[in-house]
């Protein structure tokens, strides 16, 4: 891509279908980058509260996979394949993430550590590689969910919304 | 797959930079078509095309005030994008939690070796 394009225009491309999340983690970068790398760590946070998983197999390397099942709280099974693109420790992990081997709907994604005093910053970057892969995600992320927390979210937000609006 | 129409779609509407310029200034209150058009620097017509798309899908409406037709924002036409983020980010804010809090006592476990 030409770096004398306009900035705008070259974020604008994926915009409407990539997702950052950012967030700072309290403990050392190297700790952080760790419990990205074994299935012992992994399975001990990966998903809300509540959930569990059930690993068939796990290889962490590029082209390596992990194999498992996601287990909600209320019992619904969820298959999970994430296959690693590239490996940096312990600065950056990138990652395909669907529900099977050969899924057509996987979507990669970044996930960079950055120091952050004596705790780390996770960033991490999402793009989907169409708006219909994105929406069929989207769905799926919306049945694990179950809704209630993103609706009472959803409610804190438009609040405000309707408040700025209001006194502008 | 044919792409939906951009006045038929929320995404596709903010998909439009210029439209989600519009979308930022509307936050802080409503504006008639002329200011919103002299802040971007954009014609009015312009703006107005960009009001018109952002009113079919419900990101936008408008009031008449005296002589003036104000427009703002339209907080329920968010509802879909909001729902598409919500979900996803949580699902991930949630796990960071649980990662943060699974790094701690990895350290702490460490440290009293």
């Amino acid at each position: 891509m030409s770096a004398t394009g306009r900035g705008g225009s070259a974020q604008s491309a994926t915009a409407d279908r990539e997702i950052v999340i950012s967030r700072v983690i309290d403990a050392p970068r190297e700790l952080v980058f760790e419990a990205f790398t074994e299935v012992r760590h992994l399975s001990r946070w990966w998903g809300p509260e509540g959930f569990t998983t059930t690993t068939r197999s796990f290889e962490f390397r590029v082209g390596g996979a992990w194999d498992f099942a996601m287990h909600g709280p209320d019992s619904t099974d969820y298959q999970e394949w994430i296959s690693w693109t590239e490996i940096a420790p312990p600065e950056r992990i990138a990652l395909l993430h669907g529900e099977s081997r050969d899924d057509p709907n996987a979507f990669e994604s970044v996930l960079t550590f950055e120091p952050d005093g004596v705790a780390t910053r996770i960033v991490m970057h999402t793009v989907f590689p169409t708006k219909e892969l994105r929406d069929e995600a989207v769905e799926k992320y919306h049945a694990i969910e179950g809704g209630q927390q993103t609706l009472s979210n959803l409610a804190a937000y438009l609040t405000e919304i309707v408040r700025n609006g209001a006194e502008g | 797959m044919a792409r939906a129409a951009t006045t038929s779609d929320v995404f596709n509407a903010i998909a439009e930079p210029q439209r989600r310029e519009i979308m930022v200034l509307l936050r802080a209150g409503e504006r008639p078509v002329t200011e919103l058009a002299r802040e971007l620097g954009m014609t009015q017509p312009r703006a107005s095309k960009h009001l018109r798309v952002l009113r079919e899908v419900g990101l936008v409406r408008d009031r008449k005030a005296g002589k003036q037709r104000l427009y703002g924002l339209d907080a329920r036409g968010l509802r879909p994008v909001h729902e598409w983020t919500g979900g996803f980010e949580r699902f991930w804010s949630e796990s960071f939690d649980r990662l943060d809090a699974y790094v701690r006592d990895l350290k702490q476990a460490r440290q009293e070796e």
